[in-house]
């Protein structure tokens, strides 16, 4: 296998905030923190299901994936709070932004947990511990945005304590595990050499198990990962087929995953040619959300938001205009990115009328894949689906005649006097 | 770098058609093109638009009519350059 060097790195630093958007939710509210509240599923509308369980909530035996009645049942105080998924998104998009500060090779797994390669950090930072450090250090700033300060505001600590527990180890598994061991703010590190004795005592629990394979695991009286190691490496696989070599190489330490870090996507463009200069603010913020929307449907910002973008024009008489603008908050939403831009448009307005309009994206911010996740609801999978078969109609059509022959209708001067200024078609992407 | 253009399409683009006037200067034949061929009916309502004079004067005599057959039909004559077309 060929590697880019500085994209993958085989000792990881698994960094992990557990309960990320419960966090998230009580540093924005803290009257929570001395609640007990739960946060409700984003992707389980009916019957909505409990997600993440506060520890007061916990005692009281609420746990995740209960029903609400279940829930309440168990915990008539229990406060409930419907999910904010984009703010806890961003949250989490500002920690990837700062631990990319420290090191570019950078794989975000879900809401608060993410790998970061640590090869070749040494000659920056120093020893295992200087690098933890500082990424501690790096992330400080971002992970505020997950605590609670009230509470802790007037006591001897200036700052609330870090939630944040790192791991360290070769291969992403190890770090993981390592990490689950640490206490809040702290780090455990499983130096080279050590993996087999570290992993050996560790529960079931830490692999990536389905319920019924944890269960007859447990009733095979298997409780940590050295029992299971301990096990002929083809029995495993003869009871539980693939999956289970998986997690006996695992559990024996015979498996060592790279993170692996993204490169940054190259700038996107979108553009468009008017048919007939135009002048008006109202068709050109038209125009710049139209390109908007094509350059993040564009397949290679998937997975990342936008955080620096630029529109450009190209004038009668040969002029130009160009507006820069750099969010303060990454983002992939139409809204927030068509926002800086209109406003630019109204401050320093082109100083002609436009012939050619491009959006360009040109910085990037990591995004994570828990999106998708968020995105599992019945409808956006019904959405999808629709637009999938849309598509791979339209690509079907261009392949068996040679031309896109779908169009979408757009408004371009629906005021206009002159009809055949009113509305326009344009080539239905794929 | 990726460079993506797309091009507009406008539609109902104006359509150029041949007109024989009769002597009040209304359409009396429309040729759409060689072979089509249309006797017009009646005449409906026309007007007058004057847009861009800022830019490039457009000047255009709208008329509404009814052509043999029962087809409905938006011609204008564009009064700068003596030409007619036909838009719905």
């Amino acid at each position: 296998m060929i590697r880019t060097s500085h994209l993958t790195s085989d000792s990881a630093a698994c960094c992990w905030i557990p309960l990320f958007a419960l966090r998230c939710e009580t540093a924005r509210r803290p009257e929570l923190a001395s609640q007990s509240c739960a946060l409700l599923a984003p992707d389980h509308p009916r019957p909505p299901r409990v997600w993440q369980v506060s520890a007061l909530a916990r005692h009281a035996g609420v746990k995740p994936g209960m029903t609400v009645s279940q829930a309440i049942g168990l915990c008539p105080s229990l406060k409930l709070c419907e999910p904010d998924p984009v703010h806890y998104d961003e949250r989490f998009a500002q920690l990837l932004t700062a631990l990319a500060g420290v090191c570019p090779v950078v794989e975000p797994v879900e809401l608060g947990r993410v790998y970061v390669g640590t090869d070749g950090l040494e000659r920056l930072y120093g020893s295992v511990e200087q690098i933890i450090e500082a990424i501690k250090r790096g992330t400080r700033n971002a992970e505020r945005g997950t605590e609670t300060e009230s509470s802790l505001a007037c006591s001897a600590f200036p700052l609330p304590r870090s939630a944040f527990r790192v791991g360290w180890g070769r291969g992403k598994f190890v770090a993981w595990v390592a990490a689950n061991r640490a206490r809040p703010g702290e780090a455990v590190i499983v130096r080279p050499g050590e993996e087999g004795r570290f992993l050996a005592s560790q529960p079931l629990g830490v692999l990536p198990l389905d319920p019924d394979t944890y269960r007859r695991l447990r009733q095979l009286g298997i409780k940590t990962l050295g029992a299971l190691a301990a096990l002929p490496e083809d029995a495993v696989v003869s009871q539980f087929g693939r999956p289970g070599r998986q997690l006996w190489q695992l559990a024996a330490g015979r498996i060592s995953e790279p993170v692996v870090g993204r490169v940054a996507p190259e700038p996107i463009i979108a553009a468009l040619t008017f048919f007939s200069p135009v002048a008006g603010r109202e068709l050109l913020e038209l125009a710049l959300d139209h390109l908007i929307v094509r350059a993040l449907k564009d397949p290679r910002r998937s997975g990342w938001r936008v955080q620096v973008m630029r529109a450009r024009a190209e004038l009668e008489q040969g002029a130009s205009w160009l507006v820069e603008t750099r969010l303060k908050e990454p983002s992939a939403s139409r809204e927030r990115l068509l926002a800086p831009l209109k406003t630019q448009l109204e401050r320093s307005p082109p100083a002609g009328a436009v012939e050619r309009l491009a959006v360009e994206f040109t910085g990037f911010a990591p995004g994570t894949t828990e999106l998708q996740l968020f995105a599992r609801d019945a409808n956006a999978a019904a959405r999808a689906g629709r637009r999938r078969a849309l598509q791979s109609a339209a690509e079907e059509i261009k392949l068996r005649i040679k031309r896109p022959m779908l169009y979408h209708v757009i408004a371009v001067q629906p005021w206009s006097r002159l009809p055949e200024r009113r509305y326009a078609l344009i080539d239905y992407e794929t | 770098m990726r460079h993506e253009t797309d091009r507009l399409r406008a539609l109902n683009v104006p359509q150029r058609v041949q007109v024989e006037l009769d002597e009040q200067r209304r359409p009396r034949v429309v040729m759409r093109e060689p072979g089509n061929v249309k006797r017009v009916e009646s005449l409906g309502e026309n007007w007058r638009m004057d847009d861009e004079w800022w830019r490039q004067p457009i000047v255009r005599r709208y008329v509404e009519v009814v052509l043999e057959g029962g087809g409905r039909v938006v011609l204008f004559e564009d009064l700068i350059t003596g030409e007619w077309f036909v838009q719905t």
